[in-house]
């Protein structure tokens, strides 16, 4: 039997880790108290050991759970030292320390601003003329606040659209397929024996897993906002989707992505991400999200980058992570904003060094160039253990004089909305890659 | 330290597995609790060998259930043997057998084909040990069947009807981390997270492992282990390499390492491409530096 006071400070315990975001749920804390009747409450070590694994305490918790733990020997049950400290709100203080205040248009967007005049769209009455079209092809530059629930909509109208790859797993089909014979011999059953016709089973359609990491620095600024609503959009169409933002540091933003709050949410996100429109610093980042984050990634995960490549650091770091992302994920696809601008080149040394482990390097200026992005996401990625970067780097330059220039292999613009605007594609999409 | 765990872990170290205070205790908790253990950690540390160790002390069988990615519950918890019932129901066919008694022919349990999950569900001898290896590989409805399992010991069979648990067997799964584990799974496990053994433990699992290898060998090859993982690898050599790089420099009739000798067998050790690659723009003679430097500190 353990006594009270025992339990009393294992649910304490359970709180703190909780506010820490170690997550321990209740079913968690009853293992915890069964196991602490099992071991000798004298030895710290194995109640400790006993508590990381009643509660199921990750690797990467282990150093804030032993600190907690400290506070469960304590007399009074208090955290000794810096946990003590009430856990604060991850966005506001460090706004506060910075004392910057983000510079970003998501103010004059929201009308807070007196927008440029003259931006409105027109032409509402020539026949044939769609909001859409214009919508899909209009630079992130320019966007307001008020076409953003159009840009969703005509985002979740690209992902309905969207073909998946087969998986492994085999599910009932009607037709086609391979012969099942459990659900077949099933069937003979009522027909005295006699296999009248075999039932069939085949490969089900699996989506893909999506690892977004969005660059938030300020030679981001305009595109940022766009290309998170982008995510947001995604996060509803794919099975999982982990969205990153990062400058000189990472930031998991998954947890504050939800799909009715986009404004809210982005206000909060450029108070909360450390540094947000401030400088650049790619490799670092990116090398932060193998080493914490490595396991988000799977075989059947797409990692998106969304950056410019203008990296402050050495591009050996950058080109070190990349690699280990590639490794690990099915797919990297890289959108990078300037390459809707036809002048641009991607010599930025940061650029240059991932280059060889991305897989679709494909414009992010407008609608048109995300819409794209999706089929990329689901054609099957047959290369992802062959190539390594020794591997042909999947450069648009070898894409071939295809007008479309940047569209890589298997990207086939379906459905009637993406051909209306593929007829006009080719003036966002100009701008041959460089070095072709 | 209570008794109990002090005994698992000599009866741990006693097959060959030497176990720090973290991993005996997680074991002996999820034995006395009948609870899934379910074991975490880099590949090569041992956490396969966790399960068979734990067949041996308890003196049962090990049931394995190796998961890969399209694992479905044919494989896992049975099959109906097509063949036999086909020749059953023909049978029955040309005997004019009622319908009811002809079903019943076939729908028995030698038309059924147990697979490991559910073996261990029904097996009379005692409660085995259900291995489930990198179920990280499995997909998640795989894992979400699993977990009904795991909570009930009981499946269900249609044709059959429930099969409860004879025994409640010892569930030991592990996971390589290629994806995070449903929390509901893990809710229903105790956790355990192993990491690569510290200098000493290394030197005693090699030396309980291969016995005839000599100490100063030993040692060294410890060490060498140590440097590796002090840099960042690609694919971080697990104990399971150690014990093939200390066979294999048995073999050669290597007693002490040079940088000849770990040139020739680096294969042993480093399993991917860059690494070697690394490995040899930077020397091998820094890497036993860093080997020699890191003993003497400890000594």
């Amino acid at each position: 039997m353990l006594d009270l006071d025992v339990v009393e400070r294992l649910a304490r315990l359970a709180g703190r880790l909780r506010e820490r975001d170690v997550d321990v749920c209740l079913s968690d804390e009853i293992d915890g108290a069964a196991a602490l009747v099992l071991v000798d409450l004298e030895d710290r070590g194995e109640v400790r050991h006993a508590l990381r694994a009643a509660l199921k305490i990750r690797r990467s918790d282990w150093e804030t759970f032993d600190e907690l733990l400290q506070g469960f020997w304590a007399a009074d049950g208090s955290p000794a030292g810096p946990a003590a400290k009430p856990p604060e709100p991850p966005w506001r203080p460090r706004a506060e320390r910075t004392g910057r205040t983000p510079r970003w248009r998501w103010m004059q967007a929201t009308g807070q601003l007196p927008d440029e005049p003259g931006r409105e769209p027109t032409g509402g009455d020539t026949p044939g003329w769609s909001a859409d079209v214009l919508l899909r092809r209009k630079p992130f530059d320019d966007w307001t606040a008020d076409e953003l629930p159009a840009m969703e909509r005509l985002l979740a109208l690209a992902a309905r659209r969207w073909k998946c790859r087969p998986g492994r797993r085999l599910v009932p089909v009607r037709a086609g397929g391979r012969p099942d014979l459990r659900r077949s011999f099933r069937r003979a059953v009522g027909t005295g024996g006699e296999f009248l016709a075999l039932a069939r089973r085949d490969r089900a359609v699996e989506k893909p897993d999506v690892v977004l990491l969005c660059d938030t620095s300020g030679s981001m600024d305009p595109h940022t906002r766009f290309l998170l609503t982008f995510a947001l959009s995604l996060k509803r169409v794919v099975r999982r989707c982990e969205v990153f933002a990062f400058n000189t540091s990472l930031t998991r933003l998954t947890p504050w992505l939800t799909p009715e709050k986009i404004g809210p949410t982005l206000d909060r996100l450029a108070a909360g991400v450390p540094d947000w429109s401030g400088g650049t610093r790619i490799g670092a980042s990116l090398d932060e999200f193998v080493t914490q984050y490595l396991d988000t990634l799977s075989a059947r995960t797409v990692v998106v980058v969304l950056s410019d490549g203008l990296d402050a650091d050495g591009p050996a770091v950058l080109a070190s992570a990349m690699r280990a992302i590639r490794e690990r994920a099915r797919k990297v696809i890289w959108l990078n904003p300037l390459l809707g601008d036809p002048r641009y080149r991607p010599e930025a040394r940061g650029m240059k060094a991932a280059l060889p482990f991305v897989e679709h390097f494909v414009p992010a200026h407008d609608l048109e160039s995300l819409e794209r992005l999706l089929p990329l996401l689901a054609a099957g990625g047959g290369t992802r253990r062959g190539a390594g970067p020794g591997g042909p780097p999947a450069r648009p330059a070898e894409q071939g004089p295809d007008p479309r220039g940047r569209a890589p292999r298997g990207v086939e613009p379906g459905g009637p909305p993406a051909r209306q605007g593929a007829t006009g594609a080719h003036g966002t999409l100009r701008g041959g890659p460089p070095g072709a | 330290m209570r008794p109990e765990v002090r005994e698992t872990q000599a009866a741990m170290e006693r097959e060959g597995y030497i176990a720090e205070p973290g991993i005996a205790t997680a074991v002996y908790l999820a034995r006395a609790m009948r609870k899934p253990l379910l074991v975490e950690g880099d590949a090569g540390v041992g956490k396969t060998e966790i399960a068979k160790v734990l067949a041996r002390m308890l003196d049962t069988e090990l049931i394995r259930l190796q998961c890969y990615e399209g694992i479905d519950v044919n494989t896992a918890l049975y099959e109906w043997n097509y063949p036999r019932q086909l020749l059953r129901l023909r049978i029955a066919g040309t005997e004019g057998r009622e319908p009811a008694e002809a079903e019943h022919m076939i729908f028995s349990r030698d038309c059924l084909l147990e697979r490991p999950l559910l073996r261990a569900i029904t097996r009379r001898e005692g409660p085995p040990v259900l291995l489930i290896d990198e179920i990280d590989r499995a997909d998640d409805g795989f894992e979400a069947f699993l977990l009904e399992v795991l909570s009930d010991f009981q499946v269900t069979i249609p044709e059959l009807g429930p099969v409860a648990a004879a025994h409640v067997p010892y569930v030991v799964l592990t996971s390589n981390r290629t994806r995070e584990i449903g929390d509901a799974l893990r809710r229903r496990c105790f956790y355990l997270y192993v990491e690569h053994p510290s200098f000493e433990k290394e030197v005693r699992i090699i030396r309980a492992r291969v016995p005839e290898v000599v100490d100063g060998l030993a040692r060294e090859i410890a060490a060498v282990m140590q440097a590796f993982r002090a840099r960042r690898l690609h694919k971080a050599p697990g104990v399971a390499e150690a014990l093939d790089w200390t066979r294999a420099l048995m073999s050669l009739r290597q007693d002490r390492l040079d940088v000849d000798t770990v040139e020739e067998t680096l294969g042993c050790v480093l399993k991917d491409h860059h690494d070697v690659q690394d490995l040899t723009a930077r020397g091998v003679e820094s890497l036993l530096a860093d080997a020699r430097s890191s003993t003497t500190a400890d000594a």
